[in-house]
Order: structure tokens, then C-alpha cells, then sequence
């Protein structure tokens, strides 16, 4: 018998030169999309989401970028608490740049029209501010006439609640002002700060015949300064540098206030980072299990393929190329829906940013959306579908013919390749490579445990199997471990699903809790601040005649750092090494003395040396934990303060922790009695307001009285706050609901996908004589366990995670709403029920025959 | 032309049962001459499926060796043997295996547009014809009977023109009926195209249509009985 050659010569053709690939592809696929269905959704969300999210990330960052110029209004602000000095003014008028100044404070004001007052931020004003922005007044000629004296203007918020107009009159520290029209748009203003601090603004030379500047009063004066171009900015920057710095004045530049508010928003950007991360990695979950069982489902076909002759490649390339077309599309359709949704995020946004946000199309995200989307197409699709490859064409003969796993080339290079995926997406999205790590070591820590517990729970079931339960108990949980079934795929999915789901909102009831006023239940809800000693007494006995108590009334002596560790300051700023901030060593502190713990205040650590002892050499001064932080102090160190040109020595004796919104005032540095009591010094008073007719009464008087003394509301920053805080978290919600909603899809696919297998099992059921109502309850027993399980392993491992993202990304306290997430655990369980049971109910209402044949 | 198509040496195959071997198929040897139509027959799970997915390259031997057309089928790998599959073979199986998705007409084009020829419509049409489903080249499998399936099958089995055609109890799922018209169709183009048949069944009546018959018992190929067709 002759023989022929082994080895055949066959013309392997590639993907694009096999027209019989994509016929086949087109064939099986036009009446078979809808199995895909779950496939095209996932994909769809995921992309969408992460449009929409990083869409927003990055018109956040263009619109800040673009309006920080006009945010600061000039290209350089040289700041200082007091007035600039003449010899300071006459170098930089000698620089011939465009200069116009401004000067703040908080101080009361009074509307004559009605008698009220109101703590207002009040500014001066001189010269053509703002260089850049518009200044929108309502009549335009407002800023013209109060730069000539008598005139004021108030921010138009303002206005309203206090129903002021044009003719009428304020009352700003002694002198009475009338009123030249409102502030519509201001660089720097904004609802934001408007709401909290409205604005009153005045002519600069008008500051001191007010007669509010007085000692202790905090005025921030400001020079702003127009140039030419970047580089003159530099220049005299540097020029000035020296001068600055001697003279303990701060400066602003564009640059800074760019990178100011990029700080501002970094929880904001991480939190959209790791929302469009979990996104993604919903969507590559929801796109890799669907393939899967879609994979599963062709198992025959593909027998009958290779039966009749075609290559394994062939075969795979049939349901690739089917795949990756609706990937395409399902990635062109999420990231026009991610574009839509983009538009909607302003309308939840209002205007809580200080900056007008224009939405265009950002096309950066809508690009990176479809490069995900054909990696997505790409990666997560090849691993599922190379099993068709070793799809042995005997199973023809034997339909559960099982081939041993086959572990090819491609399939470790896939796999290498989807670790990296979410390695680079994370490092992508965080800009940080180690951040990309451990989110995907987080995850597969998470894979593990979820496919461990998978393994014990079915271990446990087959050990101690309910042998004398009824027959729908033992019927339902033998599903769960019964040959070829998808348990472990599901117990995994739904764990995962449910794990993200839990962990985000662990991450936004932390980031929501952190910035939650707990000052409710404060015992003073009012301040009176900067009295003068000559005042206190008449202050004092004002409370007491309107029955307001005395909850604290504490002294405060500025103050500034001479030396830290017996180190000059000067020489602290000039070695960089030692990394203390410039603003800490030059600020003013505010300092108070008293002789116990305040109820906001803890010791933490050292003591509290009360006395200075008799001849003074040292004093044991005490410092809160966070500045301690800053300063790089710890007991023992020593501080050199200038108070108001006198050296005191100090050292450190003990440590506070503040709870700062607690029961205001609190302070940085306590002194002890008998050191600070002879220097110059004004009072701050808390008390509480509970009648607001005495209230309004008491504080007109104090007005008339004492005008420099300024009083604030807590109650009505509280409430402001508050609404703030709700815009915000409306926000949050809102950008959380995507992740959630793809979350919800990979869910419902998983357990759909483990519908196919059911089918066939329930019409034998119900050929041999079941009730729908059995066959329901056994589905419901099944699906139960799979969701309880998977609920409870993700919950647990999100606390986990969502621990340490709080702790190490977000680096904000750590805060869990556990009825939430034991609502979050109950609806996927109840959702896994659900849909499973939805899935059984085609069974129930079809004739068994018709299942059974188009099952074949 | 050689005139063996098919020869087996001591096939043996055998499956691992725990600590011990299941041995299925135990040294069976026979040939096939070119144009012969031979069947298996034997009682269930004497190993006729067993024997007959080696024979058609669907499974590999555990020892032995099988030629299919001069081509040694047990060292060759899985892609090789499904182009021997493509070019060589026809199979017709119990329970049809049409592809779900694919009308009539499609699934009788497949194995030739694997080829990548082209102009295979018309011949699948013909096909289609002659085994008397001319006017339901459109519809899918779901909407076919068991007999009309199994013409699909033969239909799609013939259009390679293929060496030799494998079945295996090309009749189990259809009643009698159908069964006598399937054979007739399968014995009718087996004579006209000069395919060789390897067909397994427990119908010792279509067995007997064959020329030699081959008896399976316990895995081993206990008599072969050889008849002169009338
Ligand atoms: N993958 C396998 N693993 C273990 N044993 C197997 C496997 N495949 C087949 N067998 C066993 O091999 C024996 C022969 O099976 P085979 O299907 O070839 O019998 P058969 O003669 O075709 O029977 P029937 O007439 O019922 O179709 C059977 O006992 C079967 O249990
Ligand atoms: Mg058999």
C-alpha cells in the first residue's frame, strides 16, 4: 500500500484573505445578535461611562487651566497682612507695570433701609482691577462712582436677600456709604464664595475713615500687578523676591493658582479616576462573560465545523470577527452616549464652580473610548473564544464529550496581556504606575477570594447535602454543583459586580462624611470677634443684658515665628532640605493663653506645663496636630515668637488634637497664663443664639455700638454649607450611578448567561411531569444561594478595599453607611433572584417540545 | 488510485477509569477497498462509534496505526486531519448535526466553500434537488423534520464528491418510513458517484444491503462476513 506524506501542505490563509470566515460570520451571526445582547450592552455602558466620566475630567482641568488668569484677575498678586511699605511701593512702581490694589476684611455692615447687619467680607478697591475677566456691574457706572468716595457696592446675592437698591444706604464701621449698584461677576467671585461671604465693596481710600482697622484686625492687602508677557512676570518676581520675603509678603502667580486649583480638585479627579476604572473593568467583566458563554453555546456548531473540515483558526476567526464588529459598534454607540451623557453633567453641577464650564466634545476621551473599546474587542474576547480552537470534532459523536483544557500560545499571551490591561488603564487613569498595580493586585486579590469561596461553598454543599430536604431543596442546590454548570463563573461575576458596587460607595460615603459639618450640635452658634480690650466689659455686659451666655471668652495675640529648633526663620526658608512650607514659617499666628483643654481639644501627647514658672526663661506652650505636622516639631522643641516686636522663648510641652469645627474658636499655639496677659490682645466671645428677635435686636445694638466688633451666624454658614455639600454629593451620586449601571448589566448577563444551560434541565423536568410551581421554586433556591453568596464575599472583601483606597488613594478617613450596603447586598441578591427567575419563565410559558427541538 | 482507502493495524483505544484502563477498542484490523460499502454492526457499547470516529480522523488511537487514503491519521495534527476530513470524506451521524444558524442551502455549501470554490450555489442546489428538498433551500434546520434533516446531511455529505462516506445509524432517529427513503437515497448516490461506505447500525437489515459486513463484540471485530449484493 503506498503512503502519502504526513505533513500536508495546506494553505493556511489569514483572517482578511478568508472570504468563508466572514460569510460564515454574517450567516450564523444575522439571527443570532441578540445572544450577544449582553455582550454589545456591556460594552456600550462601560464605554460610555468612561467617556463620559473622563470627558468631564478633562473639561474640568481645560476650563480651570483656561480661567485661572481670570480667576486671579492680574498676572501677579503680592499679598501681606499689613500695609505695604513706601519702600516696597516705589521698587515695583520703578518696574513701570500696571498696578491697582485691593484691601478685605470681615466686618459688619448695616442696611439702613431695614435696620438689619450682616457680616459681609468687605473690599477696597483702587485702581483699573481687574486686568483680565470681566467685572459685571448692574449699572455699569457703579465701579466709576465708588471710586469716588461715598459710594459702595454689594454683590448682587446681596442685594436681593437684603432688599437693597439704588438709593439706599449701608452702614460699613463708622461712616455711612450710599449704595452705587451690585456686583453681577467678579474675578474670583462666584456663588461659592458669595454665599458664605458676600461682599461689599468700597473705595480704597474710604478704608480708614471707617475706622475698622484697629489692632488685631485681619486686613489682607493685596497688590495686583499686569505685565507684558510670562517672562516679565519672572523677572520681577525675582527682583522682588528678596523684598518680599524680608518683609514676610506672599504672592500669587497664574502658574500657582493653576496648580492651587488642581490640588483642590484631586480628590474630584480621583474620584472620577477610579469611577471610570471601575467602569472599565464592569465592562471587561460583562464583555469576558458573555464571550464565555457565547463560546460555550457554539460548541457544536464548531464540531460540526471541523467534522466538515475546517481549521481551528477558522472556526475562531468565524466568531471573532462577529464579535469584534459588535464591539466596534458597541464602543462607536457608548462613546456617543458617554458624549450625551457629558452634556446632562452640567445641568447636576448648576453652578457650584467658581468657573463657568463649557462642555464641548472632548474628543481626547471620545478617542480614548474607542481605543479601549477595540482593545476591550481585542483582549477580552480572544481568551473565551480560543477554546473554540480545541473544540474536539468528536463531540459530533458524543455530545458531552469533554477535551482536556489545552493551554496554547495564544491563549498565555492573552492572558499576559489582559494583567497588563488593567495595570496601564489604572496607571492611565491615576497617572501613577503604582496606583495601576495594586488596583489590579486589589482585583485579582479579590478574584481569588471570590473563586475560593466558590470552590468551599460547593465543597460544603456536596458535604453536608441536605439528603432528607425535599425535593425541590435538593433538586435546587444540586444545580448549584451538577457537571458543566456555570456556578463558579456566576459566584465569581456577581461577587465581583457586587464587590465594586460596595467599594464605591464605601469611597463615597467616606469622601462625603469628610466633608460633612458636624458643627450642629455646637454649643456656641455665634461669634463675636475682634473686640477690643477697652470693649470687653461693655461687650460682656451687652450678652449678658440679652441673656446670651458666655461660652467663651478668649484673648487672641498675634504673633509670628522668629525661630523654630533655634533656627532663624531666614534660614529655615533658605535650606529647601528641611521642607517646611514658606506660609507656615511667615504666616501670623494667632495665639490665645488659658489654663484647661478646650471640650474640642485632646492631649494627645507631653504635658500641659500651665505655668511659665517664675522667672521666665522658657515657656511650655502647646501646639495642635496637624500644625506639629507642618512645623516638623515634637515635645521638647524649642520656638522663639515675636510678639509684636518682643522675643518669647518657648518649647513645646504637649500636643493637641482639634476637632476644628467643633466649638470655635480653636487654635494652633495655647500659651499658659501669666506670660501673654500684659501684650496687646483682642477678645473673641462665643455664645448661642436661640430667639432670633433678641438676636436681631442684640445685634443692632452691637453694630451701633461697637462697629469694628464683627458678628458671625454659624447657624447660617451651616446651612450653606450644608446645601453645598448636598449639590456635591448630588453630583457624586449622579457620576456613580454610571459605574453602577454597567454593574447592574454585568450582573443580569451573568445570570442570564447561566440560562442556556438551565433551559434544557427544566423542560426535562417538566416533561416528566413538574409543576411550574416546583420548577420555580428550585430556580428561586438556586439563584438564592448564588446571589447570598456572592452578595455577602463582596461585601466583604469591599470593606476591605475600600479601607485601604480611603486610606492610601483618597487618603481621607475611612467611613462606611452600612445600611446602604447591606442594601446594596440584599439588591444583588434579590436582582440575581430575579432575573434568574425572569429567565425560567420563557421556559415555563413555552410547550417543552418547541424548547426541546429548537435546542436540538 | 490505491486500492485500499482505508486500513487499520491493531487499533487500539483505550480510556483511563480511575486507577484502571477501560480498554473500548482492542488490536482491530481490517481494510476497505475503493468503491466497497462495508458495515459495523454489534451490540451497544461494543465500541462501533469508537471504532468508526478513529477511522474518520475524529479521534486518535491510542495504539495502531490507521491509513485514510495513504495518510496516516494518528501522526498527523487535528488541522491536517480536518483538511483530509474536507477533501476526502462525507459523514451522515444519528442525530444530523446541520448547523442551527445556517439555512438548508447554506449548510449543503459549507464543506465546498471551505475548499474556497466558487459557484458552489448551483451544485448545492442540485444536491438539494435530488434528494427532494428543491423547494426548501431556505428554510433552517428548526423548521426541517428529522427525515428532511437527514437528506440535508446526505445532501451536504456528497457535495465534496467525497473518497468515503462515514454514517453512523444514519436511520436511529427516524421512523421507518424515513428510515427506508434515507437509505435508499444514501445506497442510490453511494453507487452513482462511486463513494466507498463505512456505515455503522443496529439494522442488520440495511447492514445487509453492504458487501461485507464486520462484527463488533467487547471491542474486538469478531466476524466479518462477506455478501454478494444481488
Ligand atoms: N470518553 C470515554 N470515556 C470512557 N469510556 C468511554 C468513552 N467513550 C466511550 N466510552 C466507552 O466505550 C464503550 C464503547 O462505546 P461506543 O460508543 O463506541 O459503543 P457503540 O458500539 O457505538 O454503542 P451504541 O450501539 O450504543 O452506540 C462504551 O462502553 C463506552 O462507555
Ligand atoms: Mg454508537
Amino acid at each position: 500500500m503506498i503512503e502519502y506524506i504526513i505533513k500536508i501542505k495546506r494553505k493556511t490563509k489569514s483572517l482578511l484573505r478568508d472570504p468563508w470566515v466572514w460569510r460564515m460570520a454574517w450567516r450564523d451571526g444575522r439571527h443570532n445578535a441578540s445572544r450577544l445582547f449582553l455582550f454589545i450592552a456591556s460594552m456600550i455602558t462601560g464605554i460610555a461611562a468612561v467617556v463620559a466620566i473622563s470627558s468631564l475630567n478633562y473639561s474640568m482641568q481645560q476650563e480651570l487651566n483656561r480661567n485661572a488668569k481670570e480667576l486671579l484677575g492680574a498676572d501677579l498678586v503680592i499679598k501681606s497682612n499689613k500695609k505695604f511699605d513706601s519702600t516696597f511701593t516705589a521698587l515695583l512702581d520703578s518696574a513701570a507695570v500696571q498696578q491697582a490694589a485691593n484691601a478685605d476684611m470681615a466686618s459688619m455692615v448695616m442696611f439702613m433701609n431695614t435696620g438689619q447687619s450682616r457680616l459681609v467680607k468687605l473690599t477696597a478697591l483702587e485702581g483699573d482691577f481687574p486686568f483680565y475677566g470681566d467685572l459685571i456691574t448692574l449699572p455699569d457706572d457703579s465701579y466709576a462712582k465708588v471710586r469716588t468716595g461715598r459710594y459702595a457696592m454689594l454683590d448682587e446675592s446681596l442685594a436681593t436677600q437684603y432688599e437693597v437698591s439704588s438709593d439706599d444706604s449701608i452702614k460699613v464701621g463708622s461712616s455711612i456709604f450710599r449704595v452705587a449698584g451690585v456686583v453681577r461677576k467678579i474675578p474670583g467671585g462666584g456663588e461659592l464664595t458669595s454665599t458664605i461671604a458676600p461682599v461689599v465693596y468700597i473705595a480704597f481710600s474710604e478704608l480708614d475713615s471707617t475706622g475698622l482697622v484697629q489692632y488685631g484686625s485681619r486686613v489682607n492687602y493685596n497688590l495686583f500687578v499686569k505685565t507684558k508677557t510670562e517672562q516679565e512676570t519672572t523677572d520681577l518676581l525675582k527682583r522682588l523676591r528678596p523684598e518680599m520675603k524680608q518683609r514676610a509678603y506672599s504672592f500669587d502667580t497664574v502658574e500657582e493658582r493653576k496648580n492651587d486649583l488642581g490640588d483642590g480638585f484631586r480628590s474630584v479627579y480621583r474620584f472620577f479616576s477610579l469611577l471610570a476604572f471601575v467602569a472599565l473593568v464592569l465592562g471587561c467583566i460583562g464583555v469576558a462573560s458573555s464571550v464565555h458563554i457565547y463560546a460555550r453555546e457554539k460548541r457544536d456548531e464548531v464540531a460540526i465545523l471541523r467534522c466538515v473540515g475546517s481549521s481551528g483558526w477558522q472556526a475562531f476567526n468565524i466568531y471573532f470577527i462577529q464579535v469584534f464588529a459588535l464591539g466596534l459598534a458597541g464602543s462607536v454607540l457608548g462613546a456617543a452616549l458617554g458624549v450625551g451623557l457629558q452634556q446632562l453633567i452640567p445641568l447636576a453641577f448648576g453652578d457650584l464652580l467658581p468657573v463657568e464650564l463649557k462642555f464641548n466634545v472632548q474628543w481626547v476621551a471620545v478617542g480614548e473610548g474607542l481605543i479601549l473599546g477595540v482593545l476591550i474587542s481585542v483582549l477580552f474576547t480572544v481568551l473565551p473564544l480560543v477554546a473554540v480552537r480545541f473544540v474536539p470534532p468528536l463531540s459530533v459523536l458524543r455530545t458531552d464529550f469533554n477535551a482536556e483544557r489545552v493551554i496554547s500560545k495564544t491563549k498565555i499571551v492573552t492572558l499576559f496581556l489582559i494583567v497588563l490591561f488593567p495595570v496601564l488603564a489604572a496607571a492611565y487613569q491615576t497617572r501613577s504606575f503604582l496606583a495601576g498595580s495594586l488596583f489590579t493586585a486589589g482585583l485579582a486579590v479579590a478574584l481569588g477570594a471570590l473563586t475560593a469561596v466558590a470552590a468551599v461553598l460547593l465543597w460544603m454543599i456536596k458535604r453536608y447535602f441536605p439528603r432528607r430536604a425535599s425535593f425541590i431543596w435538593r433538586h435546587g442546590m444540586a444545580n448549584l454543583f451538577r457537571p458543566n454548570n456555570q456556578t463558579r463563573v456566576m459566584l465569581v461575576t456577581i461577587g465581583l459586580g457586587a464587590f465594586i458596587i460596595s467599594t464605591l460607595n464605601i469611597i463615597q460615603s467616606s469622601l462625603l462624611n469628610q466633608v460633612e459639618f458636624t458643627g450642629n450640635s455646637n454649643q456656641s452658634n455665634t461669634i463675636l470677634f475682634d473686640i477690643q480690650s477697652s470693649q470687653r466689659e461693655g461687650v460682656l455686659k451687652l450678652m449678658d443684658q440679652y441673656q446670651l451666655p458666655r461660652n467663651q471668652v478668649v484673648p487672641i495675640i498675634t504673633c509670628r515665628l522668629a525661630s523654630v529648633k533655634g533656627v532663624p526663620v531666614e534660614q529655615i526658608q533658605k535650606d529647601t532640605s528641611l521642607r517646611i512650607p514658606n506660609w507656615a514659617l511667615t504666616r501670623e499666628y494667632r495665639v490665645t493663653y488659658r489654663d484647661s483643654l478646650h471640650l474640642s481639644e485632646e492631649l494627645v501627647k507631653g504635658k500641659i506645663q500651665w505655668r511659665g514658672g517664675g522667672v521666665v526663661d522658657s515657656v511650655g506652650v502647646t501646639i495642635s496636630d496637624g500644625m506639629q505636622e507642618t512645623l516638623r516639631l515634637d515635645v521638647g522643641d524649642s520656638l522663639v515668637f515675636d510678639v509684636q516686636g518682643v522675643p518669647i522663648r518657648t518649647f513645646i510641652s504637649g500636643i493637641r488634637k482639634v476637632d476644628w469645627p467643633k466649638d470655635p474658636p480653636n487654635f494652633i499655639f495655647v500659651f499658659p497664663t501669666g506670660v501673654l496677659e500684659a501684650a496687646p490682645q483682642i477678645w473673641v466671645a462665643a455664645t448661642r443664639i436661640t430667639d432670633t428677635q433678641n438676636a436681631n435686636r442684640f445685634q443692632q445694638e452691637l453694630v451701633m455700638s461697637y462697629p469694628n466688633v464683627s458678628l458671625i451666624d454659624l447657624r447660617l454658614i451651616l446651612s450653606t454649607i450644608d446645601e453645598l455639600f448636598g449639590k456635591v454629593a448630588v453630583v457624586v451620586r449622579f457620576l456613580a450611578l454610571f459605574s453602577i449601571i454597567t454593574g447592574l448589566v454585568v450582573l443580569a448577563g451573568a445570570v442570564l448567561n447561566s440560562r442556556f444551560a438551565r433551559v434544557k434541565e427544566n423542560v426535562l423536568l417538566r416533561t416528566v411531569g413538574a409543576r411550574q410551581r416546583q420548577i420555580v421554586r428550585i430556580t428561586l433556591i438556586e439563584y438564592g444561594y448564588l446571589g447570598l453568596f456572592a452578595a455577602l464575599t463582596g461585601m466583604v472583601l469591599s470593606l476591605a478595599a475600600g479601607w485601604l483606597l480611603a486610606t492610601f488613594f483618597f487618603e481621607i478617613k475611612f467611613a462606611v453607611d452600612v445600611l446602604e450596603l447591606l442594601a446594596i447586598a440584599a439588591g444583588v441578591m434579590l436582582l440575581t433572584v430575579f432575573i434568574g427567575w425572569f429567565n425560567s419563565r420563557s421556559v415555563l410559558n413555552t410547550p417543552p417540545l418547541q424548547v426541546l427541538r429548537r435546542e436540538g | 488510485m490505491p486500492d485500499i482507502v482505508l486500513a487499520a493495524e491493531n487499533l487500539t483505544k483505550s480510556f483511563p477509569s480511575g486507577e484502571r484502563e477501560i480498554v473500548v477498542l482492542d488490536h482491530v484490523s481490517f481494510t476497505v477497498r475503493q468503491g466497497e460499502a462495508v458495515s459495523i454492526i454489534g451490540p451497544s457499547g461494543s465500541g462501533k462509534t469508537t471504532l468508526l470516529g478513529l477511522c474518520a480522523g475524529l479521534d486518535v488511537a491510542t495504539s495502531g496505526t490507521l491509513s485514510l487514503m495513504g495518510f496516516k491519521l494518528n501522526a498527523m495534527d487535528e488541522d491536517d486531519r480536518a483538511y483530509v476530513r474536507n477533501q476526502f470524506i462525507g459523514f451522515v451521524f444519528q442525530n444530523f448535526q446541520l448547523l442551527a444558524t445556517l439555512t438548508a442551502l447554506e449548510n449543503v455549501m459549507v464543506p465546498l466553500e471551505l475548499r474556497g470554490e466558487k459557484g458552489v450555489e448551483a451544485r448545492a442546489r442540485e444536491l438539494l434537488e435530488r434528494v427532494g428538498l428543491g423547494d426548501r433551500t431556505h428554510h433552517y434546520p428548526s423548521q426541517l423534520s428529522g427525515g428532511e434533516q437527514q437528506r440535508v446531511a446526505i445532501a451536504r455529505a456528497f457535495i465534496t464528491a467525497p473518497k468515503v462516506l462515514f454514517a453512523d445509524e444514519p436511520t436511529g432517529n427516524l421512523d421507518e418510513e424515513n428510515a427506508t427513503r434515507i437509505t435508499e437515497l444514501l445506497f442510490q448516490i453511494n453507487r452513482e458517484e462511486k463513494t466507498t461506505l463505512v456505515l455503522v447500525t443496529h439494522n442488520l437489515e440495511l447492514a445487509e444491503r453492504t458487501e461485507r459486513i464486520l462484527q463488533m463484540k467487547g471491542g474486538k471485530l469478531v466476524n466479518e462476513r462477506i455478501l454478494t449484493v444481488a
